[in-house]
């Protein structure tokens, strides 16, 4: 937990790094209508940069002191956390392809299926059916366009 | 001649909130926001991100209507999940675990379930009360307000915010931070340059709020959940009358709490903290003030009360500096209020002026909308309990589903889904590490209106900062900020002092 903090610190600190670099590049002093492009960001970059400095001094403080402490995820938790995120990662980059419906009727197959492990019978109703209801709803009621993905001229259908 | 102005006012809203159209949307929003309530991952914040493309195509004030009646439906559906299953279907809805769960354990499920409607109830109309009354005034007073007064006010927001969110400020100030960082990549309004892009295509378009509250929220809070392994046990549970006979007297006896809670809740709705901190509040201050300490945790009236009655204060009355000063008072609102700004309404004190049919359309739908909420609660809770027997192999992937249409729908930009699960793992790593995320995302929202405010000002002062603290109105307002921002580390100090005497 400990580390993770110091870790996820130093990451907000090079992320104020690199608004710095860039303001500075806009200038952030006064220009000739008043405060500069930059300006604004400029002194947000340099309160992250300062803010985070603290927390790192202070998690390296507490850390010497205390110890690691407890690991900042659950145990177990991890993989239980990657049986989502890998299948939603997926599921986007296949909506690139073949669009955000189709991709979501594999996502809902997979995971009901593997993860699940439901009758296969509910397994196929369920992930066809919603990706279908919401096609309906957002795509012929609502007028409101989902991606459809490289392919997805191909691939629908109606 | 003000409070007969104000009730005409009312009844016109009323009259707009009660048209078919409106009440047809109320009750959709009520539905939608109860099931967003209760289900895990999904929140009031997130919920009306997920809505704010569809109600494109809608009025504003119907669009306004939906998405604050999702907020008040979410708020009294986040205490169902709590009571029955001892998971909280919304932060706010945390404290009512305490006490709601060991009620509805020991068999008075029902009892607890009203107990908290009513609370809730009550809490809304002390705010809605206070919001019919003191909004016309307040935005009267806005009305005076030039660049340096509105920069001041949102300082006055930050540093509330700073000290109310999580258990560091140093951590709140990078969220805050971040927020304005965020708001400010794309192309600068002022001078027409790109800001923070480094030369690529996609940044040019920026963050928007929706794609980081659904994000944060959202896939956060489903990390959160699988993490931690998800049981579902609920307590059956059914409303008959008598319990709602017992809930009465129990509000008559506990009337003190209530109206405590009830008032913890809209000041802090007001100056703004949102429902969460106020749910806790209300609840501290009921326990250290009862007679009977012990009965607190083991299903006490008085520990569901207090709480319930806070949320819901604090969730009318967000809407107070929101319509008034354009400073959302707590998350869920700051979307709302930018979806005002996306249907093309300016948040702040003109609305009143330009926008009446408007404003008072959404204090009136406030109003029918919490009487249609408590009915609807009441009557139909084994319906939305049910929700939550569904497998969450289904609900999971389906939540994310919904999640990443919300997203795609802002700006249809495949990209902005990319943006949604980044999000997500911030939102999952500053949960576990304390960083606040409601900061961040009232940041993020008011971004552009804090940067023009703070550059105005500074024009006006010609580059002399002691603008922000000119006389009349910035000058109090920036000590007040100033006050509630050390408040915590000079009592701290004197703590100290007075513990270094004592040895």
């Amino acid at each position: 937990m400990r580390k993770a903090d110091i870790i996820v610190a130093l990451g907000l600190m090079l992320v104020g790094f690199i608004v710095l670099a860039d303001t500075i590049r806009l200038g952030f002093g006064w220009g000739m209508s008043g405060p500069e492009a930059g300006f604004f960001p400029f002194y947000m970059g340099l309160g992250i940069v300062i803010c985070t400095f603290f927390i790192v001094l202070r998690g390296i403080k507490t850390y010497k002191k205390e110890g690691p402490g407890k690991p900042i995820v659950v145990e177990g938790g991890l993989t239980q956390i990657l049986w989502v995120l890998i299948p939603a990662a997926g599921m986007v980059l296949l909506s690139e392809l073949i669009g955000l419906h189709l991709a979501t009727v594999l996502f809902l197959a997979f995971y009901m299926g593997v993860v699940g492990k439901m009758h296969w019978i509910k397994v196929v109703l369920v992930s066809l059916l919603i990706p279908l209801a919401t096609y309906i709803v957002f795509d012929k009621l609502f007028l409101i366009p989902l991606p459809e993905g490289l392919w997805g001229k191909y691939l629908r259908p109606f | 001649m003000d409070i007969l102005n104000n009730f005409n006012s009312l009844m016109m809203g009323l009259s707009v909130a009660m048209q078919p159209y409106n009440l047809m949307i109320a009750v959709i929003g009520l539905i939608l926001g109860i099931i967003v309530g209760v289900l895990p991952g999904l929140g009031g914040a997130n919920g009306c991100a997920i809505l704010i493309p569809i109600t494109f195509a809608m009025p504003p004030t119907a669009a306004v209507i939906l998405l604050a009646c999702v907020y008040w439906g979410a708020l009294y559906g986040g205490s169902i999940c709590s009571i029955l299953f001892n998971i909280p279907g919304e932060p706010w809805a945390v404290a009512v675990t305490f006490d709601g769960y060991p009620m509805a354990k020991s068999g008075r499920a029902g009892k607890a379930l009203v107990l908290s409607s009513l609370s809730h109830g009550v809490g809304a109309v002390i705010g809605v009360i206070l919001l019919t009354f003191f909004a016309p005034i307040i935005a009267e007073f806005a009305l005076k307000f030039g660049p340096p007064e509105t920069a001041a006010v949102m300082i006055l927001t930050f540093s509330a915010m700073t000290r109310l969110g999580g258990k560091s400020a140093l951590k709140s100030l990078v969220a805050i931070f971040l927020g304005f960082i965020l708001a400010a990549v794309g192309m600068d309004i002022v001078s027409g340059k790109l800001r923070m892009t480094y030369g690529t295509v996609p940044l040019m378009g920026g963050f928007s709020f929706i794609v980081a509250v659904i994000g944060l929220f959202g896939l956060g809070e489903i990390f959160l959940t699988v993490e931690q392994g998800l049981k579902m046990e609920g307590i059956k549970a059914r409303v008959r009358l008598k319990d709602v006979w017992d809930a009465l007297r129990e509000m008559v006896r506990y009337r003190k709490i209530l109206m405590m809670g009830s008032l913890i809740g809209c000041w802090l709705g007001i100056q703004p903290g949102g429902a969460t901190p106020a749910s806790f509040m209300a609840y501290g201050f009921a326990k250290s003030s009862a007679a009977d300490k012990d009965q607190y945790g083991k299903g006490a009236s008085s520990g569901i009360i207090a709480p319930e009655a806070a949320g819901h204060g604090a969730g009318t009355s967000a809407t107070l500096p929101m319509i008034t000063l354009g400073i959302p008072g707590s998350p869920t609102m700051a979307v709302i209020m930018g979806g005002l700004m996306i249907w093309g309404l300016q948040p702040g004190p003109m609305l009143f002026k330009e926008h009446a049919d408007f404003v008072w359309g959404l204090i009136g739908s406030i109003w029918v909308a919490n009487f249609l909420g408590l009915f609807l609660v009441l009557a139909f809770v084994p319906l939305f309990a049910a929700i939550l027997k569904i497998r969450f192999s289904i609900l999971m992937p389906v939540i994310i589903y919904v999640c990443a249409i919300g997203a795609y729908a802002v700006n249809n930009r495949m990209i902005d889904i990319h943006y949604m699960i980044l999000f997500g793992i911030v939102g999952f790593l500053f949960k576990k590490l304390d960083y606040p995320i409601a900061p961040m995302v009232l940041a993020l929202v008011l971004g552009s209106m804090a940067e023009s405010a703070v550059r105005q000002a500074l024009i006006m002062g010609r580059g002399n900062p002691l603008i922000f603290f000119r006389p009349p109105i910035a000058l109090p307002l920036m000590l007040l900020a100033l006050f509630l921002f050390f408040l915590p580390t000079l009592s701290k100090w004197k703590q100290r002092l007075s513990a270094k005497k004592e040895t």
